[in-house]
């Protein structure tokens, strides 16, 4: 008998709400979810369906208020501020849909952020940074200002940032929602590379249909609950 | 990269805001530094020992001491050496040009205090040639552009002459340099001997022994014995250390340490309060990508350190380069003055540097340090 091995990110009876206006404003009630590790999943839905808050709860800068959330052996819903911020640190790279590149820094200083939190030497770092700026294509522009590069280009340099530090996951909000076609094209290309050759389980908010095309499986989120599953051909 | 780095290029990103900060920062420790360079080298306090004793009259330094007192000093067991010395003020050429002497026996000056002069047996000899004859501090030497060899005549304000005149001819015999910077200089010594003769009225009187405590004797008691010794004699006198002695004296015309304090604290508190203020401003514009930053897993303290580090660099730079103007004044400036740029102004410099940087960041590090990534996130 084989055993099942356990999801790497699970939700159980995750419950959300906010107050707007006084009111409380349900999000989630009892929303489950299980993603095994190396998948690359595509969650789409309308506005409000409440796919922001799912990415900021996998991205452990928001908490659920009840049920379970544990990513990999750890439970973000149990976690203080400070472990969160060394959890994201250590397990979880996010792709921005504006980039959210710092403008003062140079594309190889911005790709170098999340290294400064680990205990490597500057060698070690520019090795790291050298390395995935080529993995995305974006060798010889270390020196480069964001304000210097196209969208694409932009986003590549956040998707470097995002899996410098190695992580397992990826979280993508909306990642193509600010490119053009070609280019949504040649980052959704990577973020696949990335899943098939260096096996990071990918989570992509997207509104894009052909964004989604490239994921493993679309979930389709409605007020608040999955209505549907797609798997990719 | 480091996290220095990512501060420093923080604090760059207005350029022009952050020069004039530096600006305003550096002209305040210009002020700290000339001032206290002023309070260190001017009232000579910085110089001033506090193991070298000066026996006044208790009514007052007005009220002289009779010279016969010294023997009975000298025959304290804790006195290794006592001095005396008259003081005489007066100017030259024109009446704003002030001068003071110090009547002594150089020998004796020399027993007491010659280290802390700068005096040389070279120059106890050269005042020795001739009654006349004076050793000049160089801070006085040079402001009066004088030399040796050269003729000098003081008219004295309340020390007249015999034959009615308050004209002093002296010829300057020697410079002397004092043991430091700090030392005060701006005066001249003459023999006690010549003016004691000269002068109308007071012969026979000094204004204040000097008197050097044997090794081991504690100061402040040898100065007890003293005033004991004289309590109920008709002079009693007031014996403190060189270093109190300068202070209560320019406390006579005004507490110049706490004006100066006053003015520097006014001048500090405004500066606090425009880059505190500037800084929140700073910090406020960027909180979009402080949310960006604890989304990559920067921590609370992170963030705190990251303007901490932001507000100190600017005070690193604005400060150093007003200190750094401060003691080039007191070089060029200096012996005219009587600035010292001390280590001790230095140390306490920096340590005001590090404490308004803090002080500085800890609102916007606060400010940021609390807010929500998903907050940050809604101010774009």
């Amino acid at each position: 008998m084989t055993q099942t091995p356990a999801p790497y990110i699970a939700l159980s009876g995750v419950r959300k709400a906010y107050r707007i206006g006084g009111e409380m404003m349900p999000i989630f009630a009892g929303l489950d979810l299980a993603i095994p590790r190396g998948d690359f999943v595509a969650v789409m839905g309308p506005s409000g369906s409440g796919k922001s808050t799912l990415l900021n709860m996998l991205a452990g800068i928001d908490r659920p208020d009840a049920g379970t959330l544990s990513i990999g052996t750890s439970r973000l819903d149990q976690m203080g501020e400070a472990a969160r911020s060394a959890w994201r640190a250590h397990n979880m790279g996010i792709v921005f849909q504006f980039y959210n590149l710092l403008p003062m820094l140079t594309a190889a200083e911005n790709v170098e952020l999340p290294l400064l939190l680990k205990p490597l030497s500057r060698k070690e770092r520019r090795m790291r940074v050298e390395k995935v700026l080529d993995l995305v294509g974006l060798s010889g522009r270390e020196k480069q200002y964001p304000a210097m590069m196209s969208g694409g280009q932009q986003q590549r340099i956040g998707i470097a940032r995002a899996i410098v530090s190695d992580p397992g996951l990826l979280l993508c909000d909306e990642p193509t929602g600010d490119l053009d076609r070609k280019s949504a094209d040649e980052v959704l290309d990577m973020l696949r590379f990335l899943n098939r050759e260096l096996e990071k389980t990918i989570v992509m908010v997207t509104h894009d249909p052909q964004a989604a095309l490239y994921a493993r499986r679309t979930l389709h989120l409605d007020k608040g609950d999955f209505v549907e599953e797609k798997r990719a051909a | 990269m480091t996290l220095f780095d990512l501060a420093r290029k923080n604090a760059w990103r207005k350029p022009l805001r952050t020069v004039l900060l530096m600006v305003s920062i550096a002209v305040a420790f210009l002020i700290y530094g000339l001032t206290a360079s002023f309070l260190a080298g001017t009232q000579g306090a910085a110089g001033a020992s506090d193991d070298l004793l000066g026996v006044t009259s208790a009514g007052g330094r007005t009220q002289p001491l009779p010279m016969a007192a010294m023997s009975r000093i000298a025959a304290d067991p804790g006195v290794a050496a006592v001095g005396y010395v008259t003081r005489l003020r007066g100017f030259v050429d024109v009446e704003k040009n002030v001068v003071a002497i110090s009547a002594a026996d150089p020998d004796l000056l020399m027993a007491v205090n010659g280290k802390g002069l700068g005096l040389t047996p070279a120059l106890v000899g050269a005042i020795g040639q001739g009654r006349d004859r004076v050793l000049v501090g160089r801070a006085l030497a040079e402001a009066q552009g004088w030399s040796v060899g050269q003729r000098a005549t003081i008219t004295a304000f309340d020390t007249p002459r015999e034959d009615g005149s308050r004209d002093w001819r002296f010829e300057i015999a020697g410079i002397f340099e004092g043991e430091s910077a700090a030392t005060d200089t701006y005066f001249m010594i003459a023999r006690y001997d010549y003016v004691n003769a000269a002068r109308a009225r007071g012969k026979d009187t000094v204004d204040a022994f000097v008197v050097l405590p044997r090794m081991g004797v504690s100061p402040g008691e040898l100065a007890a014995g003293i005033d004991t010794l004289f309590a109920n004699s008709a002079t009693p006198t007031r014996t403190q250390s060189e270093k109190q002695f300068l202070e209560a004296f320019l406390r006579q015309y005004a507490d110049v340490g706490l004006i100066v304090n006053l003015v520097v604290g006014a001048a500090f508190v405004t500066l606090l309060m425009i880059v505190v203020n500037t800084m929140v401003f700073a910090v406020r514009e960027r909180t979009f990508e402080i949310g960006v930053l604890k989304t990559l897993g920067f921590s609370r303290l992170g963030i705190m350190a990251l303007i901490l580090g932001e507000t100190l660099f600017v005070f690193a730079v604005g400060g150093g380069i007003g200190l750094a103007l401060a003691k080039l004044a007191t070089i060029l400036a200096g012996p005219t003055l009587g600035l010292v740029f001390s280590a001790p102004v230095l140390a306490k410099a920096l340590v005001i540097i590090a404490v308004l940087g803090l002080a500085t960041g800890a609102l916007p590090a606060f400010n940021a340090m609390r807010t929500p990534i998903i907050k940050a996130f809604r101010t774009r």
